[in-house]
């Protein structure tokens, strides 16, 4: 199972406060306020993480077809600013992060070797959604489940070979 | 506070960062703030913040989990003022 997010850098300084009072409190774990605190860059520490979380919680989301605003109940494993883990009632998420000047992209899946397996282009079949959740049919195959994360000028696609 | 009230403060807080200006303009109860109004899911938070602000009350992780929807928040904030 995968889910990825990605974030427009220049559009979260436009669209969210993170300084704003409670805001980190709402979001983030304790241990998770440490690492921004202790960021050389809090601001990318905090995109980040969020990041994680959603990419993280579109895989639970689609295992457990609940919806709820839970960012603290995902909890992040920070191995480094590439890579790490998202646990969540049980679940362990993994998640690889790729940082630029302008974005924040984060794909997580349920088993490591599924990273070797993620295909990233646009897909030439068509997208279909049920229950808001998108899925990919491509040629012969069976649909497949594909992640679509768009934030200001960036959009992602992540689906399994 | 009467629901008609609730609504009209509530439609007032998440003016600001709504992406879907039909389904602002058409809420009801079932209005769903991420799928329909399109909010940010990170302004979320600040949609949460400005209700605690506004309704002078506290809405703590368990009710913030329900926070996805008109009803929901609706069914919140009448229950935490009623506990004021």
């Amino acid at each position: 199972m995968i889910g990825n997010d990605i974030v427009d850098l220049a559009l979260a300084r436009k669209e969210s406060n993170w300084k704003r009072n409670g805001f980190l409190d709402k979001i983030f774990t304790t241990k998770e306020q440490l690492l921004i605190s202790n960021a050389e860059n809090p601001e990318v520490m905090v995109w980040n993480l969020w990041s994680r979380k959603e990419a993280a919680y579109k895989i639970y989301n689609r295992q457990t077809g609940i919806r709820a605003y839970i960012p603290t109940q995902l909890a992040c494993v920070y191995d480094n600013e590439n890579s790490g883990s998202v646990q969540c009632h049980g679940n362990t998420y993994y998640t690889k992060t790729e940082i630029t000047k302008e974005k924040i992209h984060t794909v997580a899946v349920t088993q490591q070797r599924d990273f070797s397996e993620i295909k990233m282009e646009k897909p030439l079949a068509k997208i279909h959604k049920k229950n808001g959740i998108p899925f990919v049919n491509y040629a012969r195959d069976a649909e497949k489940p594909i992640s679509i994360s768009h934030h200001g000028r960036f959009i992602a696609w992540v689906a399994m070979d | 506070m009467n629901r008609e009230e609730t609504i009209e403060k509530l439609k007032g807080i998440v003016k600001p960062y709504i992406q879907n200006q039909e389904a602002f303009d058409n809420l009801t109860e079932s209005t769903d703030f991420i799928k329909d109004l399109q909010i940010n899911s990170a302004n979320l938070v600040d949609v949460i913040l400005d209700i605690e602000e506004e309704f002078d009350i506290v809405i703590d992780n368990e009710s913030m989990e329900q926070m996805v929807d008109v009803k929901s928040a609706m069914e919140i904030i009448g229950t935490k003022l009623s506990k004021k």
